[in-house]
């Protein structure tokens, strides 16, 4: 289908972009994912404003951030293929003490690399990555008037659902399409986002929120506000991360489940860590009840044995509500995370 | 003197009767030991090189300035009535040029039996308007301008509520879902015998999904009417079908419609005839005097550009102790579309693959709610032996039998069916050849046994025609330089055709590979081929093209005695040997191309040949065996792959480099049917949502098994003068029963439903767990 006329705008500078933005000016970034729903009429802004030509976006950089740490700032335009390959987050750089080894940015590297093909990702930005639209078939579907898109009903809750959610799901079912966000969330990332009012940082576990009666967005980003930096907190000595994502295909494929797991070890023990899940439900999710069983009493802490990561296999599905074709998903998210944490030993 | 003559010729699993006229002289065929030096080498693509350049044209290609561009308005409903069109609003937009639908129909109405714009509209995608607009944004906005008033019908949107007891009629007037009741059986023995004989017998039932085509060049025309005369830009497998269906449909002579396909985008069946945007573009180019484009989009592609059909198998086989089967039984419900008749011959493999005394097979076709399935790379063969190798090796389980012994057991020399030997079965170098290749004797020793990824191994078998035969007609046209240009009425369908072609002719012309250019894909200047299906293409025409180079060369040979002062010897007293003939008593005495051609001047000599027919009472069939090992991760449901190996049986291997790409690129799509492709509807809607290359899955790069290719690669010299069988549909055969038997191996449960993904392994192991 031939995309629908637009107006085009270069910003250079973000209050310039910010100035522009409203419910018919979006922000244009790698447009993966914009250009893709403007084809398909899914949506059809009457301008777009290029953040492209905005060089400070394009900035990625390991700053001072507490006194003895140093945190990674990741502009929001950085394409996936550059962060990828940019030596901290390959492990070749130090962040902070004693993290430099290849394994403290794993979580966000390994879900970088299984994200999308190499092509999309050396268009795909982060900014961008963390706020696509849901991929489900039937908010794809331009002939569907699901409730994601305005419409009165979740066709998934009845219908073929076998992609679908089985964490926290209603109104809506739609997984989150983005593997970085659960890996960041792992990481306890946070937003620096822009706005009219000024900028404001927000971590990324408030970020996201699953759509409810009053919302059919699943962020708190306003229509006139911008995400300009990711902003990566120095993993501290000890850190380990391992993301294990699970698709039908090799490549190019959304998750049917995924775990990103970053942990501060001491030999076998863990001593800290933050677990997020993937593919299961309307955001990245994150997993506290599995973080509890991992770091076990924290008088008392133990190493990562057979029976704690039974326990934790045990505690990531407490909660689940499956559909009529997702069942599966629960064995698989088990799965998973038993590979997650198999890695991590 | 040309004669009548009747021969047997099968496609797609039919064997038809064909009166052929039969005008060549007898040839020799190259024999099994013959010394070859062109034909039987590696030989890269002759159009490589504009491929992969971006140099060749598409039909996609063909535009100018004053082009216009056809789109269609087309259904959002699976089912309904077309109560009131308005297109007014369209038509007054600048840049419309036209619009046609049922109440403004275009000047011919009807195609294939049925107005090009129907009142009912049975399945979503289903044409109600075509427009012309300058360009596409025009015409899309146009065609949103159409008002359109539907009356939303009852819909059955696949096989198992098309067949249910109080099933909506997928098309109004008709009184059942099935497309023939009866269905299309074949019985040898009895059932009752088989029965009685057996001391084991396995039951199972196996379903498969619509699959589909997924072209990387969409369907589509582009028409350009000058005068009288049509030229069609056509993605097709068959320019002399497009030819003859546009002059049926047009009501034109054939003499005045040309048809251009030198590239196709791929086609596997999907693309024959003209079709209804083909005629559309026709008429519109008439109507207009400007070219006019009609091509699908990818999301159209998926709605109305056919599939494989689904199925539902119930195979029953009884067998002996000692594996000898007493029975084979295959039962099949195909799921075809509103306007799908017959379903393809699933039941083949059953009928042919093994020695039975008894074997019956029945095959019934459902309409439903969707657009007609079309061929698709060996149609009913890929269905039919995920099937029946499934149960073979079930039945093997149940023996305690190596599930390639038990295929040994079995093996027959005689085609079962129709009660012929065949021109050759090398079946049993294949199953030698990717044991030794796979290690399958010592696979036990690899196997995995503890960890989470579980190792298994499968087979299967793979039995297609391939034989090709009559008729198929070629030119050959030797310049005064000693060159020569060959010429032939069908396309490349990608499978290497134009070089095959070259290489046969600059073998029996004695000619290097690059004195000899190849000219198809164009039906102007061309004499009759025939399209390109049911691996017919290679075995059909190349045996044509030496028929045409022997009738060329006895011309050539007749000035060339005359030059070397014996103007009485025999034509066939000389050869050729790299653009020189050779007097074959001495051969000393020799002369080049080149000379005689200025001998005679600008004479050019043309040969022509025609394949002549099959041989009598022997059925011509092409064999093979893939050997799969997989690994399953019993925790996520993961199938890997991890090596294919391949033999076929295909008689003489014309070019082993583009062989070797076929048997590639038909593993890797059949890789796609065995673990991710379905297309999915939606039961409330009736609505597809498969119909983008996002939630359809093809296989990437990063899935691909390494495949180890091998060819037993003899000449089949009752087959034809060439030795050579097809290879385009052998390759996408058995491997998905091969993949399926594998996983069983690995984690000792059969999962019979494709395609087999994470959700079915993980149901799968579950059902196995709880059932303990």
């Amino acid at each position: 289908m031939a995309i629908k006329p637009f107006a085009h705008g270069n910003a250079v500078t973000v209050a310039e972009a910010v100035e522009a933005l409203s419910a018919s000016c979006r922000p244009l970034a790698g447009g993966t994912d914009l250009l893709a729903m403007m084809k398909a009429d899914l949506t059809a802004p009457e301008s777009l404003v290029n953040l492209k030509t905005i060089p400070e976006l394009h900035e990625i950089g390991v700053v001072p951030d507490a006194e003895t740490t140093k945190g990674l700032r990741i502009g929001a335009m950085v394409t996936l293929s550059q962060l990828a390959a940019h030596p901290a987050v390959q492990g070749r750089q130090e962040l902070g003490r004693g993290s430099l080894t290849r394994s403290s940015m794993a979580v966000l590297h390994q879900a970088i690399l299984r994200t999308a093909s190499p092509q999309l990702r050396h268009m795909a930005t982060l900014g961008g990555n963390l706020l696509q639209e849901p991929r489900c078939w039937y908010y794809r579907n331009e002939l569907i008037p699901c409730w994601r898109k305005g419409g009165r009903l979740c066709y998934a809750y009845r219908g073929e659902n076998k992609r679908h959610v089985i964490l926290g799901g209603g109104p809506c079912y739609a997984v989150h399409p983005s593997d970085p966000a659960v890996a960041l969330l792992a990481m306890d990332a946070s937003l620096r986002i822009v706005g009219p009012a000024g900028e404001r940082t927000m971590s990324l576990a408030e970020f996201y929120h699953p759509p409810d009666r009053e919302t059919r967005t699943v962020t708190h980003l306003a229509i006139d506000e911008l995400i300009t930096e990711i902003r990566v907190p120095a993993p501290q000595a000890g850190t380990r991360g391992v993301y294990v994502k699970v698709a039908e295909r090799a490549a190019w494929d959304f998750a049917l489940a995924a775990v990103a797991i970053q942990a501060v070890m001491e030999g076998d023990t863990i001593r800290s860590c933050r677990v997020a899940l993937g593919g299961v439900a309307t955001i990245p999710w994150r997993a506290s009840q599995v973080e509890e069983v991992l770091m076990g009493q924290a008088s008392s802490p133990a190493p990562l044995s057979t029976a704690v990561i039974d326990r934790a296999v045990e505690a990531v599905v407490e909660d689940i509500r499956p559909l009529e074709h997702n069942g599966y998903k629960a064995d698989l998210l088990q799965g998973v995370l038993r590979e997650a944490l198999d890695q991590l030993r | 003197m040309p004669t009548i003559k009747k021969t047997k010729v099968e496609y797609e699993g039919r064997v038809e009767e064909r009166e052929v006229i039969v005008e060549e002289e007898y040839i020799e065929p190259w024999g099994a030991d013959a010394e070859l030096t062109v034909v039987g080498r590696p030989t890269p693509r002759v159009d490589g090189v504009p491929r992969v350049t971006g140099r060749a044209r598409y039909t996609h290609d063909a535009r100018w300035p004053d082009l216009l561009v056809g789109r269609f308005l087309r259904s959002p409903h699976p089912h309904a009535r077309l109560v009131r069109i308005d297109s007014r609003r369209a038509e007054a937009m600048p840049g419309v040029w036209l619009v046609w639908h049922r109440d403004q129909p275009p000047p011919v109405e009807r195609f294939e039996g049925r107005p090009l714009f129907t009142e009912e509209l049975p399945y979503e995608g289903a044409e109600v308007a075509f427009l012309v607009a300058e360009n596409e944004r025009i015409a899309e906005d146009a065609l949103a301008a159409i008002e359109v008033e539907y009356e939303e019908l009852a819909f059955a949107h696949d096989l198992d509520d098309a067949m249910a007891e109080d099933a909506p009629p997928t098309l109004l007037d008709d009184e059942s879902n099935l497309v023939d009741p009866e269905g299309d059986t074949y019985e040898r023995g009895s059932v009752e015998q088989g029965l009685q004989d057996a001391d084991v017998v396995v039951d199972l039932t196996f379903t498969t999904p619509r699959a589909a085509h997924c072209c990387l060049e969409t369907h589509g025309s582009v028409a350009r009417w000058e005068g009288d005369h049509l030229t069609v830009w056509h993605s097709t497998q068959g320019i002399n079908r497009c030819k003859g269906s546009l002059a049926d449909a047009l009501d034109m002579p054939m003499d005045e419609i040309r048809v251009i396909c030198e590239y196709v985008g791929g086609g596997f069946g999907s693309k024959f005839a003209a079709e209804n945007y083909t005629v559309l573009a026709a008429l519109a180019s008439k109507a207009t005097q400007h070219p006019v484009s009609a091509l699908l989009d990818r999301r159209e592609e998926h709605l109305v550009g056919g599939y494989r059909p689904s199925s539902r198998q119930r195979v029953r086989l009884g067998a002996k102790r000692d594996g000898t089967l007493t029975l084979i039984e295959h039962e099949a419900w195909i799921g075809t579309g509103a306007y799908g008749e017959s379903g393809p011959i699933v039941g083949g493999p059953a009928k042919d693959l093994y020695a039975s005394p008894n074997a019956r097979t029945a095959t019934w076709t459902v309409r439903a709610n969707t657009d007609a399935h079309r061929a698709f790379r060996a149609p009913g063969y890929v269905e039919g032996t995920f099937a029946l190798e499934g149960a073979m090796d079930a039945l093997a389980e149940e023996l305690d039998m190596d599930p390639l012994d038990l295929r040994l057991k079995n093996y027959t020399e005689q085609s079962p069916s129709r009660d012929t030997p065949y021109t050759d079965k090398r079946l049993r170098e294949a199953y030698e050849i990717g044991a030794e290749r796979m290690g399958w004797r010592s696979r036990e020793e690899r196997r995995a046994t503890s960890g989470v990824w579980k190792r298994g191994w499968g087979m299967a078998t793979q039995i297609w025609g391939g034989g090709g035969g009559p008729p198929a007609k070629a030119i050959v046209k030797l310049e005064s330089d000693g060159t020569a240009e060959v010429l032939l009425g069908v396309q490349d369908l990608g499978t290497g055709t134009k070089t095959v072609l070259a290489q046969v002719a600059a073998e029996e012309l004695g000619l290097p590979l690059d004195r000899v250019r190849v000219v198809i894909g164009d039906t102007q200047g061309t004499p009759y081929g025939p399209g390109s299906g049911g691996s017919v293409t290679l075995a059909s025409t190349t045996p044509a093209v030496r028929n045409a180079v022997h009738d060329a060369l006895r011309q050539l040979f007749g000035i060339a005695a005359y030059m070397l002062d014996m103007p009485d010897e025999a034509p066939d007293q000389f050869y050729t040997e790299q653009g020189e003939i050779v007097y074959r008593p001495d051969p000393t005495k020799r002369i080049s191309f080149v000379q005689v051609a200025a001998k005679v001047g600008n004479y050019m000599f043309v040969g022509t040949g025609a394949r002549g027919p099959n041989p009598d009472d022997a059925a011509i069939n092409t064999f093979g065996a893939h050997f799969a090992e997989v690994e399953v991760n019993t925790r996520t449901g993961q199938v890997r792959v991890n090596k294919v190996v391949a033999v076929h049986d295909i008689g003489r291997v014309v070019n082993p480099l583009t062989a070797t790409s076929q048997v590639i690129g038909g593993v890797n799509m059949a890789l796609g049917y065995v673990l991710m492709e379905e297309r999915v509807f939606n039961a409330r809607t009736g609505l597809q949502l498969t119909a983008n290359l996002e939630d359809y899955r093809l296989v990437t790069i990063a899935d691909a098994p390494v495949v180890d290719v091998a060819f037993v690669d003899v000449a089949d010299i009752q087959a034809n003068s060439v030795g050579s069988k097809g290879l385009g549909e052998p390759p996408i055969i058995p491997l998905a029963a091969a993949v399926a038997n594998a996983v069983a191996d690995a984690i000792g449960v059969r999962i019979t439903a494709l395609p087999i993904t994470p959700d079915r392994v993980l149901n799968a192991l579950r059902a196995e767990r709880e059932e303990q």
